[in-house]
């Protein structure tokens, strides 16, 4: 899709001058660290509510929450990069643990491979969709999450029948921690993703066509780049991620449902957008995300620490979300 | 989508009026064919097709059929809004809480305080959007969050109810079963026909074409863009809460489960989408929508009657959405190729 009708930015006197000035500049210049600063923050204050949070095994849950968010957030960033996104990530990410946990019996090794390939062949499917037949990437990936539950919950019944226990070595890898009790594995998988996302994104080929056509595609294609290819490795890449968001979340819980991961949806995209990428595409970065994804997980234990219930934790997580984009937006707009 | 402009464009002079409503209208007209179309194979397929049928397949497109056109005339301005269906639940559970054992006459008045209501949150919602310049997808995620969060403060569990008249007056029949089916396809029409003569016929309805075409050209040619974007948003409440509305009458109670909304919002989505109205926004029209919406409700039963079931429906109600709109990607395509 074209961004043809990009809307301006709104023109505001900009009259700073002195301290102020500056402290807008070093902000606008350095969002990692002001987001940084809010996750610290947050951090705190979520300790004062419950002061077991402030210690090694607090941490350490943060982490494992964050984990598969964080990892179903990447997918997120490479498509809002290109100017997509991914509707059906969720059910990605459910219906390789699902497969994943079916294939358990047959060992660790199966099982992980098995689900890496449903999170592939989906990937690739809504690809094609995307750049082939130029389907608008919200409808493409909305009708493949609508495909994906129709046919698993048909497969539950039938192909997909026997295991909803995932293999020991998926449950180590999801929901259990070394060096004392303390890293989890979940989180040594994330810094593996991470390293390689934000390495792919900044130093190679692939990374700048993925930041240029989300600027400007016409142009990309006019420099002689077969964008098509591009976006539908950028699906294929955003699917395998899924899947591994989706084959931890399934270790941390030992069982799968169909309902694994579907409450991640709106929150993965919410982790990228507080992390500063643009949903125009061509701007922002994985850095921010994985702060997103922090601030998103300790936000969530806040709310669950207070005990307010249900319905407060979700007026106060949406009045934050827009809190942190709104001033974010503020901060790096008039820099 | 600056060819489908130019298409557009091209008959309007030296044509006579009615190839020009074709070239204008053609995808709105060609869905409502297809809507015939599939109402006649749906009659073949069942053994007795009657007044029964109509008023079901009617009454229950009502929901998705406002908020689609909601959601129509708010990408139409070039937004969109992931909180529709959070303002759904919202309009439903308040008039569930309030419109139990009430009077008619005060039911009526909790339904046109609702409307009001959550019209003025939606305003709100583009306000702060125009304001902050956060993009409308990430705002309207965030206040999905919060309406929804509201209505389950309001109502934590489903129940609540309304009077019977006032089931009357969406599904033509207090009880909400059977009944007239002229009632559900006048509440349907009415509102379509008025949004779509307000978005073609007044200074508002086409400066909200204008912004959604090109935001920039709009404000040089002296339009309130910030204006017609609210006004865009606070008739996509209004319409959200008719189908809060309208759910309350059909189903009898509230429900305030957050995955209700959810599906909505999508479904008004792609129900729009299939309806012609790009989502690059400043063009479509909310008549197709209209259809398209009831084509969506429809497939379900017509899935049935051949036998095929409720799993395989959802597999091939995805398939066939990706299909069509892959054969438009195709046409698009080609078109281009041959400019």
């Amino acid at each position: 899709m074209s961004q043809s009708t990009l809307p301006a930015p709104t023109e505001k006197p900009k009259r700073t001058s002195g301290l102020a000035a500056r402290i807008q500049h070093f902000v606008a210049e350095s969002p990692t660290l002001v987001l940084s600063g809010v996750l610290i923050i947050l951090f705190l204050i979520t300790g004062t509510i419950q002061p077991n949070y402030l210690s090694v095994s607090g941490v350490r849950n943060m982490l494992l929450q964050a984990a598969p968010l964080g990892i179903l957030a990447g997918a997120q960033t490479i498509l809002l990069l290109t100017g997509g996104i991914d509707l059906s990530i969720t059910m990605i990410a459910t219906a390789s643990a699902y497969v994943a946990a079916n294939q358990s019996p047959n060992g660790a090794a199966v099982a992980i491979l098995a689900g890496l390939v449903v999170g592939l062949i989906v990937g690739i499917a809504n690809g094609v969709g995307v750049a082939v037949f130029r389907v608008n990437p919200l409808i493409m990936t909305l009708a493949m999450s609508a495909i994906l539950l129709g046919l698993f919950t048909g497969w539950t019944q039938t192909i997909l029948q026997g295991s909803t226990q995932v293999a020991d070595f998926i449950r180590l890898l999801g929901g259990g921690s070394f060096f004392g009790n303390r890293i989890p594995y979940s989180v040594v998988v994330w810094i593996g993703v991470a390293v390689i996302l934000i390495w792919l994104l900044r130093r190679t080929g692939w990374g700048r066509l993925i930041y240029a056509i989300g600027d400007n595609e016409v142009a990309v294609r006019l420099a002689g780049v077969r964008v098509w290819q591009v976006r539908i490795s950028a699906y294929a890449a955003a699917g395998v991620l899924g899947s591994i968001g989706g084959i931890l979340l399934g270790g941390r819980t030992g069982m799968v449902d169909l309902q694994l991961a579907s409450a991640f949806l709106l929150p993965s995209i919410a982790a990228v957008v507080i992390g500063g990428t643009s949903t125009f595409g061509g701007m922002g970065g994985y850095s921010g995300t994985i702060l997103g994804a922090l601030i998103l997980s300790v936000l969530n234990s806040m709310l669950t620490f207070l005990n307010v219930g249900q319905a407060i934790q979700q007026v106060v997580y949406g009045v934050i979300v827009l809190g942190l984009a709104w001033g974010y937006a503020g901060l790096t707009r008039r820099g | 989508m600056t060819s489908a402009i130019l298409i557009e464009a091209k008959p309007a002079h030296r044509s006579s009026a009615w190839q020009r409503l074709l070239a204008r209208n053609g995808w709105a007209i060609g869905v409502w064919l297809l809507l015939g179309v599939l109402l006649f194979w749906y009659a073949t397929l069942i053994p007795k097709f009657g007044a029964f049928q109509m008023s079901s397949i009617s009454k229950n497109s009502l929901p998705l059929v406002y908020l689609a056109m909601a959601q129509a005339i708010i990408v139409i301005a070039g937004g969109i809004d992931l909180s529709l269906g959070a303002l759904l639940l919202l309009s439903n559970v308040i008039a569930a809480r309030f419109m139990v054992d009430q009077p008619i006459g005060m039911v009526l008045l909790v339904a046109l305080a609702v409307i009001l209501f959550v019209s003025a949150l939606n305003a709100l919602t583009a306000y702060v959007i125009t304001i902050s310049g956060v993009p409308d997808i990430v705002v309207t995620l965030a206040t999905s969050y919060i309406w929804s969060g509201l209505a389950l403060w309001i109502l934590p569990s489903p129940g609540g109810g309304t009077a019977p008249a006032f089931r009357w007056l969406f599904t033509g029949s207090t009880s909400g079963i059977g009944g007239s089916y002229l009632v559900p396809i006048l509440m349907m029409l009415i509102p379509a026909i008025a949004v779509f003569l307000f978005s073609r016929r007044t200074r508002l309805g086409l400066a909200i074409y204008a912004i959604g075409s090109s935001s920039v050209a709009a404000r040089l040619a002296g339009l309130d863009i910030r204006q017609a974007k609210i006004a865009s948003y606070a008739l996509g409440g209004a319409m959200a809460a008719l189908a809060g509305l309208a759910t309350i009458a059909i189903t009898g109670t509230g429900d305030p489960r957050f995955s209700v909304g959810a599906n909505a919002t999508l479904n008004s989505v792609a129900a729009i989408v299939l309806g012609g109205v790009a989502l690059t926004g400043g063009s479509g029209s909310v008549l197709g929508v209209v259809a398209t919406s009831v084509i969506l409700i429809m497939l379900n039963p017509i899935l049935t009657a051949m036998g095929i079931n409720a799993n395989s429906a959802q597999v091939i109600q995805g398939v066939l959405i990706a299909g069509v709109m892959m054969i438009g990607g195709l046409v698009t395509l080609s078109r281009e190729r041959a400019a």
